[in-house]
């Protein structure tokens, strides 16, 4: 388990990673984000990843860039990814400022993403559970 | 005494004063090319060496000084008007004094630099205090002698408006006024100083002057921005003016240099934007923006400024202008059309930016900067 | 001005130097001192003319007094901050009783020329002086009508503006079918501004819902051109982005065909002809998950 300084914290629930955004972050701090929370995928051989962005007021081209790949690097070692609390007022600026989240799945929130990930798992010929 | 140097007519040699002493043959002696015309320069001499004795006691250095004047008037003697030779060399000797007093001035100046070197690093603070003084001194001089005797009367001996207004003849407003106004002039000049540089256009004073004096709508008149994009020494010194005049509470001015920046910038538009009431929806949608067309100075231009300010007329509203002194964008309509991109974005920044805004335009010069104005207008304001 | 001097006694006047700063004091005593009856005829010219027939009389009585009062102070004070903030407040009252725009208008200038009128009474004996008066007077009493017209115009538009906003909020009810399932039903144009408020709308109701599938259905909106389908695209990737799925009912495939052929990317809109398939369907999203729950419910 590695919890960033306050910034981000990343826990693990099983064989899935909450990752949890706690504020605004800048461009350098997100791709600290990514790092830890690739290494993390890597290190405990998660099967699935909920990224919480509840918290950040922005989803920008580039938040959204690395989110996309972190999905991709994250699929890349076995894990599925969900992102989930984007708010609706961030939901409208993303589309209209062009943005998709692309392969990456989305839910509601943390239960909804917990419960997609779940049905992804146990869909999946790998599934144990 | 011969009030003005007469020129001889025709071509005859009229170096009849004999010769310098100490000085290099000023002209060659032969038959002069025609537009030479011969010059009694021995009879400027009286004149020059009373003008310089008058100032520099030394008199040594007053003979050498007297040389140089003459060396200079003979310099110049193709372009000098017949008549006007001997006020040129007044005006001349009356320089080479002064220059040398600022030379003496600069060496005294900069002596204890000749000695910083060799103490290594430590910033010694007595040599800060004393460049600070110097700085100062040296602003003050480049006040007319009534806006300092003024400001010194108020700044140092405390001396009120009022009584001041009094003696001046003037009200105490007027007085405030002018004392703004003399403190404006004098952080410009301190920061000169203090920066030993000259400013390289005519359009340098008056910017800073306005910067200083926080008086925007002056900065307009001398389109400011613009020119602190242009002219380095400016941009380099009016950092510390860039705070003043920021009594208005419906604008914000941000600093870009790095990542986190970008974060600041939109929180700070947005903060501003909530004052006019913007829907969750449009906050978000400017913030975002915001953080698009910032992230551009932090990615090509390394350094850059975003202003965001509220608008009255003809709506309400928010702006922002986002500056930039980097590369320029070669073609901006290529760079607003979707899919453009020269980095790891998804190549939105400005054709997202734009259609989150009800106004977008970019002006961009290569080798000069760029610069993003954006609006959103409340709805129903 | 103050070319010509008095030659009269003028009872009024005498001794006073003949400026405003005179003359509407003086205006202004006698507009107080006769209040009762000016205001009597005044109402009486209100109702000659069929004004504010929604208001009974004591409510004109009411209202007219206050407007005289402010009318009056407006002349003494020269400043019109009172009566527009009760200019405002008396629209606030009458507008939604039906009175127009005309009507106060015309209660103002009625006013307007029953005060001049007695201003006429009063002077008539001496032209110069009721010249002076009547300047005084004149510019004063045109700004008070106009602040009073702008007012209620202001008013009136607040009052529009905030009715069509409801209109709205009604004409695009997020309704709850089932447990994750929201329809939207689109009846009308959907312009800009509309669009914009649906989006959301949908988007809060997905929130507060919790709602995992929606349907929209777009048989009540007249023309699908180009400009709707964009705003249906960005809704439905919105929705996306919130966890929802969304299928679109109520497009025919003509106008599908023609929306593909302009370039409106249909391919991440989930398309079905009516409604009653697009809720099976919808049933059927649901089902998937419900179902692996064992909780079995859908086709």
């Amino acid at each position: 388990m590695t919890v960033g300084p306050r910034l981000f914290s990343i826990l693990r629930q099983g064989t899935c990673l909450i990752a949890s955004i706690h504020t605004a972050l800048d461009d350098s701090q997100l791709l600290r984000f990514q790092e830890d929370l690739i290494a993390t995928i890597g290190r405990d051989r998660a099967r699935g990843v909920v990224i919480d962005v509840a918290a950040l007021d922005v989803l920008d081209s580039f938040a959204t860039s690395t989110l996309r790949d972190i999905g991709e690097m994250a699929r890349l070692r076995g894990a599925a990814t969900v992102i989930v609390g984007i708010q609706p007022d961030v939901a409208i600026a993303m589309v209209r400022l062009g943005l998709r989240t692309g392969v990456l799945e989305t839910a509601l929130d943390l239960e909804e993403g917990l419960a997609l990930l779940g049905d992804r798992m146990a869909g999946s010929p790998a599934a144990r559970r | 005494m011969r009030s003005v140097p007469r020129v001889a007519g025709g071509g005859a040699d009229s170096r009849d004063g004999g010769s310098l002493p100490g000085m290099p043959a000023p002209a060659p002696a032969g038959p002069p090319p025609e537009r030479r015309r011969p010059l009694d320069v021995a009879a400027l001499i009286p004149i020059v060496r009373r003008i310089v004795a008058a100032r520099v006691p030394d008199r040594a250095t007053a003979d050498d000084l007297v040389q140089e004047t003459l060396a200079r008037v003979l310099a110049a003697v193709e372009r000098i008007e017949p008549g006007m030779v001997e006020p040129y060399a007044i005006v001349t000797a009356r320089n080479v004094v002064a220059t040398m007093w600022r030379d003496q001035d600069r060496q005294r100046r900069h002596q204890h630099r000749v000695v910083d070197l060799r103490p290594p690093q430590l910033p010694d603070e007595d040599v800060l205090a004393e460049e600070d003084r110097a700085a100062m001194a040296e602003a003050l001089t480049r006040l007319s002698e009534r806006e300092r005797s003024t400001l010194l009367a108020h700044e140092v001996s405390g001396q009120d408006t009022h009584s001041l207004a009094a003696e001046l003849g003037s009200t105490a407003g007027a007085v405030a006024a002018q004392l703004n106004r003399t403190r404006a002039r004098l952080r410009v000049e301190y920061l000169l100083a203090a920066d030993r540089v000259e400013p390289p256009t005519p359009r340098c004073r008056p910017v800073l002057l306005a910067l200083s004096s926080g008086d925007r709508r002056r900065q307009r008149e001398v389109d400011a921005a613009r020119h602190l994009l242009e002219c380095e020494v400016c941009a380099r010194l009016s950092e510390p003016l860039m705070g003043r005049g920021r009594s208005r509470d419906d604008e914000v001015r941000v600093a870009v240099h790095a990542d986190a920046d970008v974060v600041a910038a939109r929180q700070a538009a947005r903060d501003l934007a909530t004052r006019l009431g913007f829907s969750p929806t449009d906050l978000t949608g400017i913030a975002t923006a915001v953080s698009e067309v910032v992230r551009n100075i932090v990615r090509f231009a390394d350094a850059g400024e975003v202003l965001v300010e509220l608008l009255d007329s003809p709506r309400r509203g928010i702006r922002i202008i986002a500056r930039d002194s980097g590369p320029g964008i070669p073609d901006v309509q290529e760079a607003l059309r979707d899919g453009y991109s020269t980095y790891r974005g998804l190549g939105l920044g400005l054709p997202g930016a734009r259609r989150l805004m009800d106004e977008f335009a970019v002006a961009s010069e290569p080798g000069r900067g760029t610069t993003v104005t954006m609006t959103k207008w409340r709805e129903d304001a | 001005m103050s070319t010509e001097d008095d030659q009269d006694t003028g009872e009024v006047a005498a001794g006073a130097a003949p400026d405003d700063e005179i003359l509407l004091p003086q205006l202004v005593a006698h507009l107080r001192e006769h209040r009762n009856r000016l205001r009597q005829e005044w109402v009486g010219r209100i109702d000659q003319a069929h004004l504010l027939q929604a208001m009974t009389s004591q409510e004109v009585a009411a209202e007219t007094t206050s407007v005289y009062d402010n009318y009056v102070e407006v002349l003494e004070t020269g400043s019109v901050g009172a009566l527009q903030h009760y200019a405002r407040d008396l629209s606030e009252r009458i507008i939604p009783r039906g009175v127009e725009t005309d009507e106060v208008v015309g209660i103002v200038l009625l006013l307007r020329d029953v005060l001049a009128r007695s201003l006429f009474e009063k002077y008539q004996r001496d032209l110069p002086l009721l010249n002076r008066v009547l300047d005084a007077y004149e510019p004063a009493a045109n700004r008070i009508a106009n602040t009073v017209a702008g007012s209620f115009v202001d008013e009136r538009e607040r009052v529009i503006r905030q009715q069509q906003d409801s209109i709205r909020e009604l004409s695009t009810p997020v309704l709850r079918v089932r447990e994750r399932l929201l329809i939207l039903p689109i009846i009308g144009v959907l312009d800009r501004e509309r669009a914009r408020q649906l989006t959301e709308q949908l988007l809060t109701g997905i929130r507060a819902h919790r709602a995992r599938v929606v349907v929209i259905d777009i048989t009540g909106v007249p023309d699908v051109d180009e400009a709707v389908a964009n705003h249906l695209v960005q809704t439905v990737d919105a929705s996306r982005l919130m966890g929802a799925s969304v299928i679109i009912t109520g497009l025919s495939p003509e106008i599908a065909q023609t929306l593909v052929m302009i370039g409106v990317d249909l391919s991440r809109m989930d398309t079905i002809g009516d409604l009653q398939g697009g809720l099976e369907e919808a049933e059927r999203l649901l089902g998937y998950t419900v179902t692996r729950d064992s909780e079995a419910a859908g086709p």
